[in-house]
């Protein structure tokens, strides 16, 4: 089982992955005590959604879909989700890539401004906005003087999802560009690329898994949004009633309508959820395939590019 | 296997449950206890009545959990230990008498609806049939009692006012709350217009105005109070229903805006 024996006429990377491997195997013996304390909060997080899928037959399900209510609500979650987080990307990305080639305290206070929405209720995030752009708000003198109203729209379905999700992308991004070896970058401006060719051809390639993390947990805390959007943009059918709203109305009718809609979102973000998770491994594997040559070199310096 | 994990699930539950109950009873003085569940308008009246039954018995414990009667509805089905129900909607607790959780309802008060608005009142509402000015109008879902009735009190509208008020009015909905006090919310905030809601709703605030809705297109909601059938259950239910059939009862229904009869 000594790496020397059998790795040594296979290169370094063989080598090194054997020898973390046996690192690995080593560290899973001395927690043997790991499942014990690990398996109650897996339970716990998955044993109450197999309950959902439990208590309701598939007759449920049918006739939950058939709700008139449903499909307005699939539909605009799944048109606001896609708005919010494009936007979350668009804006966060940059913001995220600042956080984290800025030392100092001010880009420190930025980073936990950021994190705040995290920690604030959703409903208070939503009164927060009402107090921002609703009519007695802040802005809403100005709004009310251009004709624009917010509140009860699509439009405050979108700004509350863009509050409560985006943190999770921007600090996700921020972490995954910390990662991002700044002598490569350095590399790539010695070569001729402009900031933002060295931005986008190098940094940003090598952040993908993070970046795509973050958008991924970003994308499911918008599409399980409920509180700020109940609060600044209301609950009408096909304007402001997203899925978690339709979920939470319909307990007042049917609780086994609501619980099926619920399952019909659990499934649709699971495997969404499930796509983005292999989507770096597969881009990873497509990179690897057309960079076929310089492989084996790529892979030697792969623990030292890892994620740590 | 099934069966024999299944057994043993049982057995650990049941240990569980006997050491639970032992513990309980080490640890707790001698007071009896008495669980009532009852519906959100009634956090007030009831916050009263708990003071002077625990008064008049200082050997009981009185515990009130305040929430949509829906939800307390489905808690009590689900075998939570309610002792006594008060219900906000007839229906909610019969269907819990049709299924053999509560023994019988007792009719105990009644609510009616109002309109609120603003106190700044942008849209210059100043009679029910000004509610066709209200450009954003905030009510109940369909499937809350408040809602309901807001409908049913819209639709009587359309003969007793114009036709096409309903629609007329409805037309400027911009959104349905999942409860009564979300609704009042939005009208206190200033952005809603106008909002349909229960009397006792509108009493308990300093922030909306209230106008009346007449007599001849309002609903009147029926409050029901029943004690909850379990085992176990505290032998004072009885004696918190009385309590709030009484004269004092009444009063302290009456002073936070309910009609009793």
């Amino acid at each position: 089982m000594s790496p020397g024996t059998r790795g040594s006429g296979r290169g370094g990377s063989a080598r090194a992955r054997e020898a973390r491997e046996a690192r690995e195997a080593r560290a899973g013996r001395a927690h043997g005590l790991l499942p014990l304390v690990a398996t109650p909060i897996l339970g716990l997080l998955v044993v109450p959604l197999l309950a959902l899928a439990l208590a309701s037959s598939p007759a449920d399900i049918a006739e939950a879909v058939r709700d008139p209510l449903f499909v307005p609500a699939l539909l605009l979650s799944a048109r606001t989700t896609l708005l919010s987080l494009t936007l979350v990307v668009i804006t966060g990305t940059p913001l995220a890539w600042w956080l984290a080639r800025t030392p100092g305290r001010r880009a420190r206070l930025v980073e936990v401004l950021v994190d705040l929405p995290i920690v604030v209720p959703p409903a208070v995030v939503g009164i927060a906005l009402l107090q921002t752009f609703g009519r007695r708000g802040l802005f809403g003198g100005w709004l009310e003087a251009l004709g624009l109203q917010i509140p009860f729209t699509t439009t405050a379905v979108v700004m509350a999802q863009l509050v409560v999700s985006a943190p999770f992308y921007i600090q996700a991004a921020a972490a995954a560009f910390r990662r991002v070896e700044p002598d490569l970058l350095i590399v790539a401006r010695t070569l001729g690329q402009s900031p933002a060719g060295a931005f986008f051809r190098v940094a940003v390639p090598l952040a993908l898994p993070g970046l795509i993390v973050g958008a991924a947990l970003s994308w499911a805390r918008a599409l399980g949004e409920f509180g700020a959007t109940l609060l600044f943009a209301g609950n009408l059918s096909g304007e402001t009633q997203t899925m978690p709203l339709a979920i939470y109305m319909a307990l007042e009718s049917d609780v086994r309508v609501a619980v099926a809609l619920a399952l019909v979102l659990a499934g649709v973000s699971l495997l969404l959820l499930l796509v983005l998770r292999a989507a770096p491994a597969m881009w990873a594997r497509l990179d690897a395939a057309a960079l076929a040559p310089t492989g084996a070199e790529r892979a030697g310096t792969g623990p030292t590019g890892e994620s740590r | 296997m099934r069966g024999i994990a299944k057994g043993l699930g049982t057995r650990w539950f049941r240990l569980a449950g006997v050491l639970l109950f032992a513990g309980c009873q080490g640890d707790t003085d001698e007071r009896a206890t008495l669980s009532v569940y009852a519906a959100s308008s009634l956090t007030e009246a009831f916050g009263e009545l708990e003071a002077s039954f625990e008064r008049a018995r200082p050997e009981v414990d009185v515990t009130v959990t305040f929430a949509g009667s829906q939800v307390l509805r489905i808690q009590i089905e689900e075998g939570a230990p309610a002792d006594v129900f008060a219900s906000a909607n007839p229906e909610h607790l019969e269907a819990l008498v049709d299924a053999g959780r509560v023994r019988e309802g007792h009719v105990f008060a009644s609510n009616e609806l109002v309109v609120i608005v603003p106190l700044d009142n942008p849209a210059g509402i100043e009679s029910f049939a000004d509610l066709v000015g209200a450009r954003r109008l905030v009510l109940g879902t369909p499937d809350v009692p408040v809602g309901r009735y807001a409908r049913e009190a819209l639709a009587r509208a359309d003969s007793a006012v114009r036709a096409g008020f309903q629609a007329a009015v409805l037309a400027n909905l911009v959104s349905e709350e999942p409860n009564v006090r979300l609704a009042r919310a939005k009208v206190e905030l200033g952005e809603a217009d106008a909002a349909i809601v229960y009397l006792t709703d509108a009493a308990g605030s300093d922030r909306i105005r209230s106008i009346p809705i007449p007599d001849e297109v309002n609903v009147q909601a029926a409050y029901l109070i029943g004690a909850v059938e379990r085992p176990g259950r505290s032998e004072h239910a009885d004696a918190w229903i009385e309590l709030v059939l009484s004269a004092e009862g009444r009063a302290a229904l009456e002073r936070h805006g309910f009609v009793t009869e």
